[in-house]
């Protein structure tokens, strides 16, 4: 007896004093080397041999070269499209890195281990939201490091990864620091710790990269922008694990070398980190019960259901999204992707997602849409062309980085138009046999036309007829007054719009140009969004695939009907099988 | 022969355990990764280790006294390789799809536990037991049966009448047949007899070999051969020509079609399908220089229907590309992917 209290009052005081320990290494942040808390002073990896630096060179001039440049100073052909631009390698800045902001990445070329050789996994993972794909399985893992043995000897000019007077590495311990619960008392002082920190400044009051949207350069001089936190998925360093806590607390702890964001290391405690970490973690995007988005393995974005389904409600549409209705109804994620295919071309495209909800009652269906958009955008005067025009006079090729007019040069300072989103659906889908449909962009010709309704930040709400991708749009009389605007609203960075078209009737329906919506059917649906800021108008714009609107019926009697009745078919038929192999074993016949 | 059992039993239960805890995401489900291109064979040989393993197990399990029912047997591996169907195999297969194997599958099963005269009475032994209800243990089994197989039943049909929205199933023709010529930028080219004119020796003739010696190391992770670098300025000719269509490519095709020609390109995931990937040997591997030429001109809407144009955002590339232009890249694309073009031989 008495030994167990002694033991109890061993433990209590063991703990109590671990507490103390905690606590007060809480207090200091620098500790007694001089490092950030949670840092290691880490030694330089070797030089890697000649062999695999050759090696790599060949990897380099198959794979790399197109985007990067034969300099490797991020301008090879691909790169005065993309955006945001290839990586420079000359002046050694790399992002996404377990080392103190400025300094060097972890790379050894003969440590392959995670966690302790940031470029293998970038170049193995890819960074998400840019051009750069993840490697693995298309170069093995030793094409992988002798790559990287190349770029970082031949092609990283200004710095070396193996001079010990200059560089130096401090290592960021995050194998040794385990995540903080994300409880909600974590969450909630990450939430005033990212205005006391500033961080709301860039990344804008929910989040969503829109504080600060025009200002932001690069070490280069090009336009970049504050991450979206509730797209973890376009996260450059989430390793193809963006729901992983541990991936915002390393970006945090070590800032995004060559970009504004600094590192939080010198002015927070590793507890503190974690709390913003679990905020920035809670805020992205998941499904109605809290749960992560299913990833698709095939593009690292959240999985595609291709259907939006519409609920039925009696009466009116309500106009609230926070309506019962509205809330029950399911959220579909829409994949957007930049119209590169006609002339105008965006290469640049800043919309790659929409989230879509669909009510309908008797006469109306009704679509919610939202987006987020880092402006919100509203056409000043007279602008160059009329942004329902299709066909425009448009230059081939944009003029080289450096050139005026070049892509790079135009980032955030395009002529600006209205934002604006479009529904598209197929008008004579009942009349191809599935699964045909019109073309996407804009239908296939006047015996299969599309019928587009457009929303304009103008406040604009129109109707068309799209004959063909390489037509203008018809603008629909009368069709004005039968849609109805139910919201339109920018907060925060993102766009909330709610509009309302008849599902049409049998009677007074115009089907030349009219969709009709139908109960219980598939009916071809795709969605087109512009970014004022970005110069979008008329075909340069993002795009969707094709989605379908699927209007849930009510459910008939027979579905309650039928099953009773096979169930008790299956009853009488087990009563048969029983009663025979009774009567076998008894030696009658029937 | 115990050893061989023994290893086998092994194997299974690891893959047994790794497999669900995929499925149930104990393990990472990307533990295993199925390798592009490669995924049929990776299947079979899977399915093979699984058949090893369940043999082995159910023999070690029957040395050790503890053997497992035929029947219960016969029913676990059809359970498992549907299941397997289900929650491993990526991008899925549609339900008729699995629906196919698994009825393949049980003919299998079937096969086996029938194949003589005693292993199907073993096989039989359970349901005949349940079904005379002789020992208390069955007659409760048979209560039990009796109440829960027409809920079942009921219930699944519930179900399958509810209204759903999935999404429908569309099977769409990828390579569909050609047209005998195709006219691009006003010039008539006949597919059977069009050659790609930058597939050509040092002296500027169409030499396949030639190029042939130039194609990068097939396998995984392709490289260029040694010495054979397209950016060499001192190159003329063939090597030349791959680079800028190199070029070309990276300006125009990349955005979808991938920077590894995979078809995972920076906006690809919008689409559906997503962009074709060359580098699966069922694509332009299988496929004549001419056919390319045709796909890449004439775009999503040059299709005929049931290669579904309308799914398709390819753009007719004659109206971004001169003829020159497009054969380069074609040029390119099977050098990068390391794969010869089919001759019409």
């Amino acid at each position: 007896m008495m030994d167990s209290i002694t033991r109890k009052a061993g433990i209590t005081a063991v703990v109590a004093f671990g507490v103390v320990l905690v606590s007060s290494a809480g207090y200091s942040i620098v500790s007694a080397q001089g490092l950030p808390e949670g840092f290691k002073k880490g030694d330089l990896a070797p030089e890697p041999s000649a062999e695999m630096i050759e090696a790599g060179k060949r990897v380099y001039f198959t794979k790399c070269v197109w985007c990067h440049g034969v300099d490797g100073a991020g301008d090879g052909p691909g790169a005065d499209r993309l955006w945001p631009r290839p990586r420079n390698f000359n002046q050694g800045t790399f992002k996404i890195r377990h080392t103190a902001s400025g300094e060097l990445p972890l790379f050894d070329a003969k440590k392959p281990i995670a966690g302790q050789n940031d470029l293998f996994e970038t170049v193995t993972h890819g960074l998400p939201g840019s051009a750069m794909p993840p490697w693995e399985g298309i170069l093995t893992e030793e094409q992988r490091l002798q790559v990287l043995s190349f770029v970082t000897t031949q092609l990283v000019k200004d710095r070396k990864f193996t001079d010990k007077q200059s560089e130096s590495q401090t290592v960021l311990q995050l194998a040794d620091l385990k995540p903080k619960p994300a409880s909600d008392e974590s969450k909630k002082r990450g939430s005033e710790l990212i205005v006391e920190k500033k961080c709301v400044e860039c990344h804008g009051m929910e989040g969503r990269g829109d504080g600060n949207a025009f200002n932001l350069k690069d070490d280069w001089g090009f336009s970049i922008q504050p991450a979206n936190w509730h797209k973890c998925w376009n996260f450059r360093g989430s390793r193809q694990d963006p729901y992983n806590v541990s991936n915002i607390f390393r970006t945090f702890s070590t800032g995004v070398n060559g970009t504004p964001m600094p590192s939080f290391a010198d002015n927070t405690t590793v507890d503190e980190r974690w709390d913003i970490a679990n905020f920035v973690n809670s805020l992205c995007e998941r499904d109605a019960l809290g749960n992560p988005l299913p990833i698709d393995p095939l593009t690292d974005k959240p999985k595609i259901n291709f259907v939006i389904p519409s609920d039925l409600v009696e009466g009116e549409i309500p106009a609230d999204i926070e309506h019962e209705a509205w809330q029950k109804a399911p959220k579909r994620y829409v994949a957007m992707g930049g119209q590169i295919t006609h002339k105008p071309r965006n290469f640049v495209n800043r919309i790659d997602d929409i989230w879509v909800r669909s009510l309908y009652n008797d006469k109306y269906i009704a679509y919610l849409l939202e987006w987020d958009d880092r402006t919100k955008s509203v056409a000043e005067a007279k602008l160059p062309w009329a942004p329902t025009q299709v066909n425009i006079d448009v230059k081939e090729q944009d003029p080289k980085t450096g050139e005026e007019g070049s892509i790079a040069a135009h980032q955030n300072n395009y002529t600006v138009y209205n934002d604006a989103i479009g529904i598209e659906t197929a008008v004579k889908w009942k009349e191809l046999p599935a699964p045909i449909k019109p073309r996407y962009l804009f239908g296939t010709n006047d015996q299969f036309p599309v019928d587009i309704v457009k929303w304009e930040a103008d406040g604009s709400l129109r109707a068309f007829k799209g004959t063909g991708w390489d037509k203008d749009f018809e603008e629909r009389d009368n069709y004005e007054e039968s849609m109805k605007l139910l919201k339109a609203e920018w907060k925060n960075g993102r766009w909330y719009v709610m509009i309302q078209r008849p599902v049409g009737n049998k009677k007074d329906q115009d089907y030349d140009e009219d969709t009709f919506f139908e109960v219980g059917q598939y009916i071809p649906t795709v969605f087109f969004a512009w970014d004022g800021h970005n110069g979008d108008a008329g075909r340069k714009m993002a795009v969707s695939a094709f989605f379908y609107t699927f209007m849930n019926p009510p459910v008939p009697q027979e579905t309650y009907i039928y099953p009773a009745v096979i169930a008790v078919g299956v009853v009488l038929l087990e009563g048969w099988v029983l009663t025979r192999r009774a009567n076998k074993k008894k030696g009658k016949t029937l | 022969m115990k050893a061989l059992m023994s290893l086998g039993a092994l194997l299974g239960v690891a893959g047994i355990l790794l497999l669900g805890g995929m499925t149930f995401d104990i393990v990472p489900s990307t533990t295993i990764r199925l390798v592009e291109g490669y995924m049929p064979i990776q299947m079979l040989l899977e399915v093979t280790c699984y058949v090893a393993g369940f043999a082995g197990l159910s023999y070690m399990l029957s040395a050790m006294g503890m053997a497992m029912p035929r029947f219960w047997q016969g029913i676990g591996f059809w359970a498992f390789f549907l299941l397997y169907l289900k929650y491993r195999v990526y991008p899925p297969i549609p339900f008729s799809v699995r629906a196919m194997y698994g009825t393949v599958s049980l003919v299998a099963v079937f096969m086996w536990v029938s194949a003589n005269e005693e292993d199907w009475k073993k096989f039989k032994q359970p349901i005949m037991n349940v079904l005379d209800a002789q020992t208390g243990m069955n007659k409760l089994l048979r209560y039990a049966y009796l109440i829960i197989l027409p809920i079942l039943i009921g219930g699944f049909s519930f179900n399958a009448m509810m209204p759903k929205s999935e999404e429908p199933i569309e099977l769409r023709t990828v390579h569909p047949a050609p047209p005998a010529s195709t006219k691009v930028h006003g010039k008539t080219y006949t597919l059977q007899t069009s050659q790609n004119p930058y597939r050509v020796n040092p002296e500027g003739k169409y030499d396949q070999e030639f190029s042939n010696a130039n194609i990068v190391e097939q396998g995984m992770g392709r490289l260029m051969k040694p010495n054979a670098n397209p950016w060499d300025d001192k190159n003329t000719g063939y090597l030349k020509y791959v680079r800028e269509g190199g070029e070309i490519f990276f300006q125009n095709c990349h955005f979808c079609h991938g920077d590894n020609l995979n078809g995972r390109g920076l906006h690809a995931f919008a689409f559906n399908p997503i962009p074709a990937n060359f580098t699966d040997p069922g694509t332009i591997a299988q496929l004549q220089e001419t056919f390319i030429f045709w796909r890449v001109s004439k775009g999503g809407i040059g299709l005929p229907n049931e290669g579904f144009p309308w799914a398709s955002v390819m753009p007719p590339w004659e109206q971004h590309l001169t003829v020159d232009e497009i054969w380069k890249v074609i040029l390119f694309e099977y050098w990068h992917t390391g794969y010869y073009p089919r001759t019409w031989d």
